[in-house]
């Protein structure tokens, strides 16, 4: 199994009538309930949380996109996993992921990628997703569109990555007539490439053409399970491979406690804030029109299919659906393994320092799971990452950012 | 979103198999042609109250745009110069050359505009009813899509009670407001409703014109009627009382009556 640590640097101080005066904190929530003080200090917290998670032992370390919210404050992804290159030495480092189709350039993402390959000496993993509801009106891109910049932004950066000749690329989304990017990643052909999914047929047969791996969104296990299969039955019926556990993810809020109940209670207040606020979109937001291609709509209603909305569950119902990971280490330990097995993941990203977790409390969380966890389901389950396509290149060049990251002086070039 | 009250007279259900997809058009009444665009309001993809009024006096053709109602989304169709070429050569097609009335709703009535622009010979008349299109930075529209399906009724009803009950059940009727939502955000996502270019051309229109505003439009600014009636010659105003945006849906006898007054006589009501 594949340990990662998932961050998503929530903003978690909200005024004490937020209920009352707002129905979302995203998109239209004012930012003068941001304070900078309280920010800066936020953002050095969460980055020390990540390299100390790669001292702890976490193969990968985690970092994606969100806009205009405090849900999360990593509107650049990329910042943040360029601070993470040089004073990490070991551990993956995972944008999970760029929203390409709200961005309008591209190209600008595989050059970034491309940089931080080379900064990260080729520890790097490329997430690519859709974007949340709110941000398609938070960067005002037509999400009658999505869909379709989805999959065109990603051909066109693992072209520019691959193609060694300068090319053209004019459609009705992007007009380039010049796409040949410096530099090339460092990792052959380039960095291994993370979906992020939740449960629509063409995106999953995509991933599985792909060979990409597949991470799922919050969801029941069961939900879960369908979507996993999906994509296996895809790579094995259409496009004639068998997938390994290293090929899925699992993405899941998570709390260590000393027992059971103790997780429970210390849990409570972190998680039930990050499902009951943070994961509420403002009205309207949450499928703006398009977002979901009119066949799939289509399909989803004539089945009656209905998410269920988690923004009232109360911690119990939210384990007992598998939409978190809450217990002792022994309890967590064998949840992973139990659903290790069943849904056949080999990556695991547990967001510990979730929602409006104190930071000696993280810290805790952080440890535990670190300590008493991992070391239990370590070899139980299989979940290499190759590169995808397979590469032969090692972590290499470590050694270079090693006295960086302690606080010493950066390497002087020989 | 929303259907109307029901209506009696006959009128034709017409599939026409066009160069982009098939096109839903319903056509009642004898007399002038007019060309109705629908909106956001009364669903498009029904005869209702205001076709069968109008077609007491007129030959009404009532198309779903590409993408709503029940025609086919037509990929290539993305912006709304698309839709002009799509009508100029629907008209075409149905050998209406000279001489069309043009009613347009809301969506419709930038519609409306945007044809009378491009060709100002082929129209007798336009009607442009509570219409989008003139981009006023401080006036854009109200962000209907940042609703819920409750608060979009709310928006554009004035009178709760003309808002008509949502079924939950209705899956078929939950997918088309979803298609006509995002047809609408096809064509009006960014820039919002409007065709910041419009403006400026609206010279070239010479139908004679009346601007519809609607006394209680919570959608559109009445800074944009005014400026469609400033911005076309003679234009004349009218202002529908007791309705919100959906004229066409809550007062849809003095809307077509207003409509039939004007491009019958040239009068307002």
């Amino acid at each position: 199994m594949k340990f990662v640590f998932f961050h998503l640097m929530p903003y978690p101080y909200l005024p004490d009538d937020f209920d009352e005066k707002y129905t979302s904190m995203s998109l239209t929530y004012p930012n003068s309930h941001f304070d900078p003080e309280k920010g800066h200090e936020l953002y050095h917290r969460y980055l020390d949380q990540l390299e100390w998670a790669e001292e702890l032992g976490f193969d990968g370390i985690a970092v994606n996109e969100h806009h205009q919210t405090s849900y999360g404050i990593m509107p650049s992804p990329n910042i943040m996993a360029a601070t993470l290159a040089r004073r990490t030495s070991r551990a993956q480092i995972m944008v999970l992921g760029n929203a390409i189709p709200i961005r309008d350039n591209p190209i600008r993402v595989a050059e970034e990628i491309a940089m931080l390959d080379h900064l990260a000496s080729g520890r790097l993993a490329c997430g690519f997703v859709r974007g949340i509801g709110w941000e398609y009106f938070a960067q005002s891109i037509n999400p009658t569109r999505s869909a379709e910049r989805f999959f065109e932004a990603h051909d066109l950066i693992l072209k520019s990555w691959t193609e060694t000749e300068p090319f053209e690329w004019v459609t009705r989304n992007y007009e380039y007539r010049y796409v040949n990017i410096w530099p090339r990643p460092l990792q052959k052909p380039y960095p291994p490439i993370y979906m992020a999914g939740s449960g629509t047929p063409d995106t999953m047969r995509w991933a599985a053409k792909h060979h990409h791996v597949y991470m799922s969104v919050i969801a029941p296990t069961q939900s879960i399970k369908g979507w996993f299969n999906g994509y296996r039955k895809a790579a094995r019926e259409e496009f004639g491979w068998e997938p390994g556990p290293d090929r899925f993810g699992w993405v899941t809020p998570t709390y260590v406690g000393e027992t059971d109940k103790k997780a429970i209670e210390e849990a409570r207040g972190p998680i039930e804030w990050y499902f009951h606020k943070s994961l509420k979109q403002p009205p309207g937001a949450g499928n703006p029109p398009g977002y979901v291609p009119l066949d799939s709509m289509k399909a989803a209603l004539s089945r009656g299919v209905r998410r269920i909305p988690t923004d009232n569950m109360p911690i119990e119902e939210l384990i007992e659906g598998g939409y978190i990971l809450v217990g002792s280490a022994e309890t967590v330990a064998e949840r992973i393994m139990e659903l290790g097995t069943e849904l056949g993941f080999g990556t695991l990203g547990v967001n510990l320092a979730v929602g409006s977790i104190a930071e000696n409390q993280a810290k805790e969380n952080i440890e535990a799971f670190a300590k008493e966890v991992m070391p239990k389901v370590r070899g139980t389950v299989r979940g290499d990452d190759p590169p995808n396509p397979p590469s032969a290149r090692p972590m290499a060049k470590t050694a270079i950012v090693s006295d960086a990251r302690k606080g010493g002086e950066p390497r002087t070039p020989s | 979103m929303t259907s109307t009250s029901e209506v009696t007279a006959t009128h034709e259900d017409k599939q026409l198999e066009t160069r982009e997809g098939v096109v839903h058009l319903l056509r009642g009444g004898a007399g002038q042609p007019v060309l109705y665009l629908h909106g956001i309001g009364a669903a498009p993809g029904y005869w209702n109250a205001v076709h069968d009024r109008l077609s007491k006096t007129f030959d009404v053709i009532a198309p779903d745009h590409p993408g709503f109602g029940f025609s086919d989304v037509m990929d290539d169709l993305d912006h709304i110069d698309d839709l002009v070429y799509h009508y100029l050569d629907l008209l075409d097609r149905l050998g209406l050359q000279q001489g069309v009335h043009l009613v347009g709703v809301s969506f419709g009535g930038w519609l409306a505009a945007e044809l009378a622009v491009h060709s100002p010979e082929r129209f007798a008349s336009l009607v442009l009813a509570a219409p989008f299109g003139i981009r006023i930075p401080g006036h854009l529209p109200t962000d209907f899509f940042l609703m819920t399906a409750k608060q979009q009724g709310q928006a554009l009803f004035h009178d709760p009670a003309k808002i008509p009950p949502a079924d939950p059940a209705d899956a078929v009727g939950a997918f088309q407001m979803y298609k006509n939502l995002t047809g609408v955000a096809r064509f009006g996502w960014v820039p919002f409703l409007s065709d910041p270019k419009l403006e400026r051309r609206l010279y070239r229109v010479k139908a004679r014109t009346l601007v519809i505003a609607a006394e209680h439009d919570a959608v559109v600014p009445s800074e944009i009627t005014e400026r469609y009636a400033a911005s076309i010659s003679d234009a004349k105003q009218h202002t529908l009382g007791g309705t919100g945006h959906a004229l066409d849906a809550e007062v849809p006898e003095a809307f077509a009556e207003a409509v039939t007054k004007f491009v019958s006589t040239g009068e307002e009501a």
